[in-house]
This record gives structure tokens, C-alpha cells and sequence, in this order.
């Protein structure tokens, strides 16, 4: 099933890198998974599944090969290039997106298996000219350098907030390390978090 | 004056960065770019002996496949691409992961997949991974970038043989590897025998001047891009042979091609931070001034180049001591080559701070009283006092901050439930660059203000500070300002390492500005439309954005007003040499060591620094925090592992090389000292960022030793250690 029902109280700090374990095994289902345009045939190599994705409110149509990730998919295939690959192999939390609200690694996960589902990316958060009550807190409280861990960590935040894991900073803490940030702003981060949480609360 | 310099401004590409739009070197789009992959090699030593490329060549959406066979023949550039030899320009292997072939595709997925189809057959012969089996002894190699690794002072066997104390203990820290979170990506895009490059880079011109050398094109002919970059720490501060691999392969295929390295390749493709051992002899009075210093270090080298990259600065340098030895050894092995990385001196330094602590316990003097008594104002290099050393200043407000007073001195004396509780400090120091650069600035006919230079923005807040120099210069608001960086096509600047971005850029584009402030003053006083016509050039200043005169304010003029009269845009260049030099400060921690388990959690840290002026507070404390964290992870966790048999590094990813998160990591209370260097052009400020996490790991070591009596001298302090 490729978005499990969310349950709050039973996340861990590793909830993330185990539902990728589910994520990367679900790929062996790939013909059911991709039920539909996927036939077993368009499992060869080169052939092409047609996937209409729904981006940051937007209908998006995309030709791609059922291996295709999401993370690909948007950066490669959608000129989305907001959300950043850092390790491909769900480490890092550079490629977080939320799907349906749920804050997921797009590295491991397949775009064939996100149809129907509510992507939304760093470049969806603002509305218009008005930033995201994370966005803004991420820039008051200086929480990047370089920015290559920002969209995932902004996503990872917008998704915290909303579970409520911002009760103290060891909770936010805890709830933020599935995402990297090798310029090390996490005090920074943790700050932005929190006074997002306050004004969103608000 | 806006008086912007030294205020925390926001960063001014914070909008783009946190929407998403900030476009990176691999997001650039470039129309019609294959997707390369490297297929690297398996074995660590020996030879390939044949590649079969066809059933890669038959995955659907293959273009090409390159090895040895097909590449051209290229120079090998000297530093800063420190390799020592190109890939697939022969058949030679010097480490496992070394590119043997290069797979084109229309996409990044069958490129992927296609590599994994190149067959290659090897001749191999045993490596040797680590200094352990090195199979030799340690030889001086010659001077790397001029500097001799052997230094002496004094007479430091003798002076060690008289001291009253002495202290002597080896210490070591295993290869460490940068990983930036962004990956290096280049794209590689030819026009005839012009080349657009689309790189990861710390240095723009730097990378320019290397592949210039490797394709032998004269360096105009090539231009870099980085307008942004995610993450360097040094390994984006040389060039790398993917980057000539990917151009040589673009231009085989007269096609663009993107490569962006895995996390995997980054683990041998792209520099580390050496293996390093460090013999350490301290001779002493007993009041615990320094009499001698004898040190003699080994660090991994190749066996295609004996650059020493763990730099004994520290040593030589940071107290007062009349006799000092350093010889900087290495052995060749067959892993991939070192490079700088985050602050070069800390392992060096890790035992320098280490062995200063160890001396405080045997005399029973208090650590930071004795780095008092060997505090010094005069450069140990050259005899001559330096112009700005607050290091005391960082000594007293850092230790105030934390408590130290308070310190028990006894060791696994304080005791909190299942903890242990220890306070460690250290002192940090850094030696910055100064490297000449030029910066321009544009008035346009909007009155608004474009800086130019090709420098980059790691990450450190470069864009924001020159922002804010030319800001103040002009008088203009910030918002007037736009800086246009990462370009070699812009005004020379060059590479964002050692620290020397802000020593080096800060006097040039103030002089710019002024210069182009002066000019619009001209171009207004002479003006009989402007109402200072006729004003002295003294009697103008600038503010906001407006001309005024400074005794009659209601005669004024705007920025926009003069040169939109003028008709065509005020243009004008800088350039100011500044000079090299250490920036200083001192780090204390607290730490808590499980008493059954041995786990270390760092709970507490402050630190206070002297960088001369502080020009933008939130982007240097971004420093610290950065320098502390790096700190933590070399203290407790960084460390590459490779396997003895086959050369190979078991850890190759995010999960088994451990680096800090969130959770690891306390809030740190970071001090400034602030106090403006009058011999800096950089408008008193000293090159700082590398400084804070030298003196982490021992300050981190010295709290373990506090809390639990256990001396490490093996870096990282894993639980292992402890139990
Ligand atoms: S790129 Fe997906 S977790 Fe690192
Ligand atoms: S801001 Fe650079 S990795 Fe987080």
C-alpha cells in the first residue's frame, strides 16, 4: 500500500527508514502496483508507462519507465528541481516531499506508484508571494547555509508540525534527524520549527 | 554609512533557497544533455585487461560507451587537481572505485543500468588500505605547494632532553570523507572547442584553469558555472577527474552530458581526510611553560601523489615555544587520493590540544592556565608581534560563559545517575589565505547596483556580506544591491577554501563601490540639472539611496536620478591584496559518558572566537555551529572503514558513515570577540570559518578524560573505547 494510514504515537526516529525498506520492496510488485497503463510487458527496459501525477495542485502528465523514482521524476522529468538528491538511497532526507501530507523520501518510492496520490514539493509551499510559515521561520532563524538539505528539511518540518512532534526540542530534535544537514543548522533548525509550530498554532 | 557591515543581516538568497528556485549546478536545465555514469573499478591495484562494452551498448537508450580505448589524450594538471593521473587514458589501476569507462544515455536510469553492464577483467595484485599495512617506512615527501615538510626551531631534541617535564604519547584519526550533501555534478556542454561547464565547484576560475590544462585549450575559451553550490567542506575545492572524464566524453559524443557521482563514488572520487598518526614529544618547565616540541606525523599518500594535506600549522604556530621539529611523513597506498577537507590543522591539532591537557594533569596545573602561560603575541614564523590577537579575550569570556571556575578539578568525580560528567576545553586557531581579486560594480540607469566577481557562495554567507559591504559603500539600501558570483566569466576571483573568500573579496568590492559612489558624486556635482550642482565632492554624502549635502540636507539627489541623466550606467572595478593570518578562539565542553556503556553525548559547548571584525553575526555563528557539529562527529562518530583485503571502503553511504543529526548535537553559545583587525584590507575582518571544530575533538577527548579518567588517543571516541 503505498501510503499507510499515519499513526502519530508509534513513529520513531527510524519510522522513516523502515517504511522505505517497504517502499523498496513494493518495486518486486511493480506490475500490480502499476496496475493499469504498467501491462508485465512494460517492465523492459525502455519501455514507457504514461503517469498523470498530481504536483502542488497541478495535474501532471509524464512518460516514464515504471523504475523511474518520484525524486527523478520531478527533478529529471518535470524540471522540479526544488527537491534534491543527496544519497539515493533514503539517508539523507534531501528529496522529502509530502504525499498526502505524509512526509516521504522521493528517492524510494516509484513515480508509477504515486498516481492518484497529492505530491506536494518545496516549490507548492508558498501561496503566491507569501512563504510558507516554515519558509519564513527557516529564513528569520537562519536555518541553511549552502541550502542543499533546505527543500527536504522545510517539507520534513511543514510534515512535523503538523503530526505535533514540536512539544520541546529534544521531541523536534528527534522528529528532524531523519533529515541531514552536513552544514549542521540543526540549532537553527530546531528554532525555525518551533516558532513555526507557535505561529501555525496560532 | 548604512552601518550594515557587522549587523546580522538575513541572507539575501534566502527567498530562493528555501522555494526551491535557487538553481544548483545539476538543476541548470541544458537542452539535449545525456546522462553519463562511471563504471568504476573493483579491484584496488593491478591493471583492467579487457572491457567488454557490447551488451551496455545494446541497453535501449545507450549512446556510448567510453574507456581507455576511446578517450583522448589529456594532460595531467598539476594542483589543485591533486590526482596525480587522469582516468581512462590507460589501464593502469591505483584504487578501487577508479573510473574505468564512462556510460552515455538518453536517461540517468539506462545509463545506470548500462553501467552496471560493462564487463571488465582485471590483473590485481594486493593493495594495501591502511598505514597499519603499509609495508614500509614513512618517507619525507618533498615540499607540497612550497612548503617543505620538515620545519625546525631551535634545538628541539636538546631542549626535550633538558626539560623538566616532559609529555609524550602518539595519537590518530582514521580517513574521513567530507560528504556535502549536495553530490558533484558536472555538465559538460561543447560549442566547436568551447566548453560550458556546469560544476559543482568551489573555485570557478580554478576549475577553468585545471581542465584548460587537461584539453590544453586556452582557459577563455572555457566557462564555469556554480551560482550555487550545495555544500563543499574542501571536496569541491580541487578538481576532480570526473569532470575531465565528462568533458573528454561530451566532446567524443558531440553531445551535452550531465554526471552527477553517486554517494558511493564520492567515497573515492573526490578526496578525504587522510589516515593520520602523530608521534607527539612535549618538553616543559614545571610551571609548564613550553620548552620543546617534537613531532612527527605520517598521513596516507598514493602511489600517484605525496601531497601531505594534515597540516601541522597548530604546532609550529599557536604558543610561544623556542624549539620545535615537525616532520611530516606519509607511506603510499592504494586507496584513492586525499585532499583538504573542513579545517586541514585538526588532526594535527587534535594531539597538540590533547598533549597540552595531559601535560596540565601531570603538572596539575588547570588547562586553560596553561595555555595562558604559552599564549603569545608574537608569530613564532617570523619573530615579529602580531597586529590583532585577542585570544584572551576569548579565554576569559568563553570560560565565564561556561562555568569553568567551577571546575572539580579530580576526574570521575562528578557523577549524574548512570553519567559521568567531564568539562574539556581547547584552544582553535586557523591559518586563512589572502588570494588577489577583482570585483566590479554596475550603477544601471534604475539607480540600483549589480556587484560582479567569480567567487562563489558555499554556504558561508559570501553573497550576503559583499551585499552588505557594497550596501554600506554606496549607501544604498541592501535591497538596491544585487551580486551577481559563481561566473568565470565575472571580474577574477578565485577559490571559496582556506578560509580566504572574505579576507580576500571584502577590500575589492568596497573599493568598487566607492569608487563607483565617487563617481555618481561627480557625475552629480557636475551636472547643472542636479541640485548639488556645484557642491564640493566632500561636502556629498550618500544614504539610502540618496546624494546629500552634508550641511544643507534639503539639497540632495538619488542614485537614480544621476546616472538615469547621465544616460548610460557607472562602471567601475576594484582591487585590494590583503595579507594571510590566524584567526583564534577557544571551545568548551561538556560531555556525559554512560558509566556501563560507554556512550558519549555531548551536552553543553560554548565557545568564543577571535576573527577580527565579525561582518555579518548570523553567518559567522553559522560557522561555528557547522565548525562544533564537524567537531562532534570527528570526536565521536566520522570515520571510513576499509576493508584490509581488498581495499575497498565498507561504508560507502549515509547510513554507515555516520555523521551528526539533529539529535546528536547541543546547542552551542557562540562568542564573538569582535574587535577590528587594523592590519586587514577586509575592512578589519580575518578569514574565520574554518576555525571553530580545530580544537573540538580535543576539547571533546579532554571532557572524556574529566568525566571517566580514560585517556583516548584514537580518534573517533566509539563506545568500544570506553567500556
Ligand atoms: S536522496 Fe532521498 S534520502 Fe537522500
Ligand atoms: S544547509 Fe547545507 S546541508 Fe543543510
Amino acid at each position: 500500500m503505498p501510503n499507510p494510514p499515519h499513526h502519530a504515537n508509534t513513529h520513531t526516529r527510524r519510522t522513516v527508514l523502515k517504511s522505505t525498506t517497504v517502499a523498496a520492496a513494493s518495486t518486486a510488485l511493480l506490475p500490480d502496483a502499476a496496475s493499469g497503463a504498467a501491462s508485465p510487458a512494460a517492465a523492459n527496459p525502455g519501455d514507457v508507462v504514461r503517469v498523470t501525477l498530481s504536483v502542488n495542485g497541478r495535474s501532471r502528465v509524464v512518460d516514464v519507465e515504471p523504475r523511474v523514482t518520484l525524486l527523478d521524476a520531478l527533478r529529471e522529468r518535470l524540471g522540479l528541481t526544488g527537491t534534491k538528491k543527496g544519497c539515493d538511497r533514503g539517508e539523507c532526507g534531501a528529496c522529502t516531499v509530502l504525499v498526502d501530507g505524509e512526509r516521504i523520501k522521493s528517492c524510494l518510492t516509484l513515480a508509477v506508484m504515486r498516481r492518484g496520490s497529492e505530491i506536494t514539493t518545496v516549490e507548492g509551499l508558498a501561496d503566491g508571494d507569501r512563504l510558507h510559515p516554515v519558509q519564513a521561520a527557516f529564513i528569520r532563524h537562519d536555518a541553511f547555509q549552502c541550502g542543499g538539505c533546505t527543500s527536504g528539511q522545510i517539507m520534513s518540518a511543514v510534515a512535523c508540525v503538523r503530526e505535533g512532534h514540536t512539544g520541546s526540542e529534544a521531541e523536534i530534535r528527534e522528529w528532524m534527524s531523519g533529515n541531514l544537514c552536513r552544514c549542521a543548522c540543526y540549532q537553527n533548525i530546531v528554532a525555525a520549527v518551533a516558532d513555526a509550530a507557535r505561529e501555525v498554532r496560532r | 554609512m548604512n552601518g550594515l557591515v557587522g549587523r546580522p543581516v538575513e541572507r539575501v538568497e534566502g527567498h530562493a533557497k528555501v522555494t526551491g528556485t535557487a538553481r544548483y549546478p545539476a538543476d541548470d536545465p541544458v537542452p539535449g544533455a545525456l546522462h553519463g555514469f562511471l563504471v568504476t573499478s573493483t579491484v584496488a591495484r593491478g591493471e583492467v585487461t579487457d572491457i567488454d562494452t557490447s551488451a551496455a551498448l545494446g541497453h535501449p537508450g545507450v549512446v556510448a560507451v567510453y574507456t581507455h580505448r576511446e578517450m583522448p589524450r589529456l594532460t595531467v594538471p598539476p594542483f589543485p587537481y591533486p590526482k596525480g593521473f587522469i582516468p581512462l587514458q590507460g589501464t593502469a589501476i591505483h584504487h578501487a572505485g577508479q573510473p574505468v569507462a564512462i556510460v552515455l544515455a538518453e536517461t540517468l536510469e539506462q545509463a545506470q543500468e548500462a553501467a552496471s553492464l560493462v564487463q571488465v577483467r582485471y590483473r590485481s595484485e594486493p593493495p594495501r588500505a591502511v598505514i597499519d599495512d603499509a609495508g614500509q617506512q614513512p618517507y619525507l615527501p618533498p615540499p607540497f605547494r612550497d612548503r617543505p615538510n620538515e620545519f625546525t626551531r631551535g634545538d628541539a631534541s636538546r631542549a626535550l632532553a633538558q626539560a623538566e617535564v616532559r609529555v609524550e604519547a602518539h595519537y590518530s584519526s582514521p580517513t574521513r570523507h567530507h560528504n556535502p550533501i549536495e553530490p558533484h555534478a558536472t555538465t559538460a556542454h561543447w560549442d566547436g572547442d568551447r566548453l560550458t561547464l556546469h560544476e559543482t565547484t568551489q573555485g570557478v576560475n580554478v576549475t577553468r584553469g585545471v581542465v584548460a590544462t587537461a584539453f590544453g585549450l586556452p582557459a577563455d575559451r572555457i566557462r564555469v558555472l556554480a551560482p550555487y553550490l550545495g555544500g563543499g567542506f574542501g571536496a569541491k575545492g580541487p578538481v576532480w577527474p570526473h569532470t575531465i572524464v565528462n568533458a573528454a566524453a561530451a566532446r567524443l559524443a558531440r553531445r551535452p552530458v550531465r554526471l552527477v557521482l553517486s554517494r558511493a563514488q564520492m567515497f573515492t572520487l573526490t578526496g578525504h581526510r587522510a589516515e593520520f598518526r602523530q608521534h607527539l614529544k612535549i618538553g616543559a618547565t614545571r610551571e609548564g611553560r613550553l620548552t620543546a616540541i617534537v613531532e612527527t606525523t605520517t598521513a596516507q599518500l598514493t602511489t600517484t601523489e605525496e601531497s601531505i594535506f594534515n597540516e601541522s600549522d597548530s604546532t609550529s604556530t599557536l604558543y610561544t615555544c623556542p624549539n620545535v621539529h615537525i616532520r611530516q611523513e606519509g607511506v603510499r597506498l592504494d586507496i584513492a587520493t586525499s585532499s583538504y577537507m573542513r579545517s586541514p590543522e585538526t588532526t594535527a591539532h587534535f594531539g597538540l590540544e590533547t598533549a597540552l591537557d595531559e601535560l596540565s594533569w601531570v603538572l596539575g596545573v588547570d588547562p586553560l592556565e596553561l595555555r595562558r602561560r604559552n599564549h603569545t603575541d608574537i608569530d613564532q614564523e617570523t619573530g615579529l608581534r602580531i597586529a590583532s590577537k585577542h585570544l584572551l579575550d576569548c579565554y576569559t569570556t568563553a570560560a565565564d560563559a561556561f562555568g569553568w571556575s567551577r571546575r572539580n578539578p579530580a576526574p570521575g568525580a562528578t557523577r549524574d545517575g548512570d553519567e559521568y560528567i567531564g568539562w574539556g576545553m581547547a584552544t582553535e586557531a586557523h591559518t586563512f589565505s589572502a588570494i588577489p581579486a577583482t570585483a566590479s560594480v554596475t550603477i544601471g540607469l534604475d539607480g540600483k547596483a549589480v556587484l560582479r566577481i567569480a567567487t562563489q557562495d558555499i554556504g558561508t554567507g559570501t553573497r550576503t556580506i559583499i551585499c552588505q559591504i557594497g550596501a554600506d559603500a554606496l549607501g544604498v539600501p541592501i535591497t538596491d544591491v544585487h551580486a551577481v558570483i559563481g561566473d568565470s566569466a565575472l571580474p577574477n576571483a578565485s577559490l571559496s577554501a582556506a578560509s580566504a573568500t572574505i579576507a580576500s573579496i571584502s577590500g575589492p568590492v568596497d573599493r568598487a563601490a566607492r569608487t563607483a559612489r565617487d563617481t555618481v558624486v561627480g557625475l552629480a556635482v557636475a551636472d547643472r540639472r542636479s541640485p548639488l550642482f556645484g557642491v564640493p565632492v566632500s561636502d556629498v554624502e550618500t544614504r539610502h539611496g540618496h546624494l546629500i549635502h552634508t550641511r544643507d540636507q534639503a539639497r540632495r539627489d538619488t542614485y537614480r536620478a544621476v546616472v538615469s541623466r547621465a544616460g548610460k550606467p557607472v562602471e567601475t572595478t576594484g582591487s585590494v591584496p590583503n595579507v594571510p593570518g590566524h584567526s583564534y578562539g577557544v571551545v568548551f565542553a561538556e560531555v556525559r559518558v554512560h558509566a556501563r556503556l560507554g556512550a558519549v553525548r555531548v551536552t553543553r559547548v560554548v565557545t568564543a572566537h577571535d576573527m577580527g571584525r565579525v561582518m555579518n553575526r548570523r553567518t559567522a555563528r553559522g560557522q561555528v555551529l557547522g565548525g562544533v557539529t564537524w567537531g562532534i562527529g570527528h570526536a565521536l562518530m566520522e570515520h571510513t572503514v576499509y576493508d584490509r583485503a581488498t581495499a575497498r571502503v565498507v561504508n560507502p553511504n549515509l547510513s554507515t558513515y555516520l555523521v551528526p543529526v539533529c539529535a546528536d548535537v547541543p546547542s552551542v553559545e557562540t562568542l564573538f570577540v569582535d574587535r577590528p583587525d587594523p592590519s586587514s584590507t577586509a575592512l578589519g575582518a580575518r578569514g574565520f570559518g574554518e576555525t571553530p571544530i580545530t580544537g573540538v575533538p580535543a576539547a571533546i577527548g579532554n571532557a572524556v578524560y574529566h568525566a571517566t579518567g580514560r585517556r583516548v588517543r584514537d580518534l573517533p571516541i566509539t563506545q568500544d573505547k570506553l567500556l
